[in-house]
């Protein structure tokens, strides 16, 4: 049934280009993201999508189909001079599917979309309802965005129905029995997101382009890992992980594309600061170099500089042992503490394209492929310190008749 | 905290949108001048499914979220 989502959307796709004529496009992606461990098994996730549009005059549909295949061990409790155990449960043997539809008008000088999405796995659920617009202006120099997001997500939990305190809490053994009724001793918890993301490029020179725009993101409800406990006080008390119900999430990025005629290339800068309401406030610098090479192959490299402070709450390991928590929340999350992140990587892409006067039905075939490697930085007695790199390979290739 | 959060965000939007909507008119660039601009190299919606695999690695490795910007690039090279 998961298979033939994506092949129905592709085949009503196809019939609707076949009416008149229209452009079409399929591609697909494989991305295998590996972080390995110094002490376990690390996390291997592979991540296949496939997208197919389609666009007849103003109008386009796009239908897309993703998985997660995660595997791999980790840090169940976060405690000092911890190990991973090896996880059979849910957390890192599962798979998540998602897919996507949805359909776009444009004009010449505006254009509008909206989407709905769908992602499960054995212990989450998410609906996505996505509209966005956007308008050109003045001569079409200038294009201001406005994309709007909106989740209506369920996490599986242990429903801790007899815990008589915060530090009775929990954490969830497995997703087995999630979602179901007869399941007494779990429980559904909602978590709602709306992000919100206006923009503004500037087609400044015939060689430059700029970008402008920002992020509000609003969180409500369960955030927590349901599977992790940490340990806090002297006394070794493991109950679940508790993050706050609310989280507010404020990005400005800027962008500067520029091109190099002379060497068939392109730079590509970019650079956004972020900060929430949980205290983590962070900088992130992207730069790519973009060339041609003979007609059809196409290469970069890229780096990127990621640094961040920790969440308000979060402490490592040793201090929730000796301190306690900061207040009624507790985290082990990797991802909520101070960390510094470097990636460089590089990717090469073969474009061929049918000679302008042929009657060619190929539009472009492009099949690519890129490696990124990731370093982390954590203090010590962070998250997932024996987890200290992590690389990206990925391949795919594009349609377009 | 959230509301001077959520009115400084409100000020950064304005800013935006004013940015584009102010009576200052740049040197325009035309039609016919891009050619640059057009391709792939220099488009911010090219490889949407590798940028979208990108993101998806880094928003859950990051406490950061968002910055990407949102769909087309403004190039009007049609």
């Amino acid at each position: 049934v998961q298979l033939r989502i994506p092949a129905v959307a592709a085949l009503t796709l196809l019939a609707a280009a076949g009416q008149g004529r229209a452009d079409v496009e399929a591609a697909s992606h494989l991305t295998v993201f590996t972080e390995p461990s110094a002490q376990g098994r690390g996390i291997q996730v592979i991540h296949p999508q496939t997208e197919v549009a389609a666009t007849h005059g103003p109008v386009g549909l796009q239908a897309g189909y993703e998985l997660d295949i995660v595997s791999g061990a980790t840090t169940r409790v976060y405690r000092p001079g911890d190990v991973p155990d090896a996880v059979s449960g849910a957390t890192f043997s599962d798979v998540r599917h998602a897919a996507r539809a949805g359909a776009s008008f444009e004009t010449t000088t505006v254009a509008l979309t909206a989407g709905y999405s769908y992602g499960w796995e054995n212990d989450y659920r998410s609906h996505t309802l996505s509209v966005s617009a956007r308008g050109d202006f003045l001569e079409r120099n200038f294009t201001l965005g406005l994309a709007y997001t909106r989740n209506f997500d369920r996490v599986c939990d242990r429903a801790n129905d007899l815990a008589q305190s915060l530090l009775d809490l929990q954490p969830l053994g497995t997703s087995e029995g999630c979602f179901q009724a007869s399941g007494t001793e779990l429980t559904a918890r909602r978590l709602s997101i709306d992000t919100f993301e206006p923009s503004l490029s500037w087609t400044a020179t015939p060689l430059l382009m700029l970008s402008v725009g920002s992020t509000l993101q609003l969180l409500d409800g369960f955030q927590s890992n349901p599977y992790r406990a940490v340990r806090l006080g002297p006394e070794g008390r493991e109950p679940q992980e508790r993050l706050p119900q609310h989280r507010q999430r404020f990005a400005l990025f800027g962008r500067v594309h520029q091109a190099v005629p002379p060497l068939r290339a392109a730079a590509r800068l970019s650079a956004r600061l972020y900060r929430d309401t949980w205290d983590v406030a962070a900088a992130s610098a992207d730069a790519e170099w973009l060339q041609y090479f003979g007609s059809s192959l196409l290469a970069g490299v890229r780096g990127r500089y990621h640094r961040q402070s920790g969440a308000i709450f979060f402490r490592t390991a040793e201090d929730y042992r000796v301190r306690g928590p900061a207040g009624q929340y507790w985290t082990g999350d990797r991802e909520l503490a101070p960390l510094t992140n470097y990636l460089v990587g590089a990717r090469v892409a073969f474009v061929k394209r049918p000679p302008p006067e042929s009657r060619s039905w190929l539009g472009e075939l492009e099949i690519h492929a890129r490696a990124d490697f990731l370093f982390y930085r954590t203090e010590p007695g962070a998250p997932n310190s024996d987890r200290t790199r992590a690389q990206v390979i990925a391949a795919g290739a594009s349609l377009r008749f | 905290m959230k509301i001077r959060s959520v009115r400084a965000w409100l000020v950064v939007v304005c800013l935006t949108a004013g940015a584009g909507c102010a009576r200052w008119r740049p040197p325009l660039v035309r039609p016919h001048q891009r050619v640059h601009l057009a391709d792939r190299i220099m488009r911010v919606d090219s490889d949407r499914l590798g940028r979208a695999a990108d993101q998806h690695v880094l928003t859950t490795r990051e406490g950061a979220f968002g910055g990407n910007g949102t769909a087309g690039g403004g190039c009007g090279c049609n």
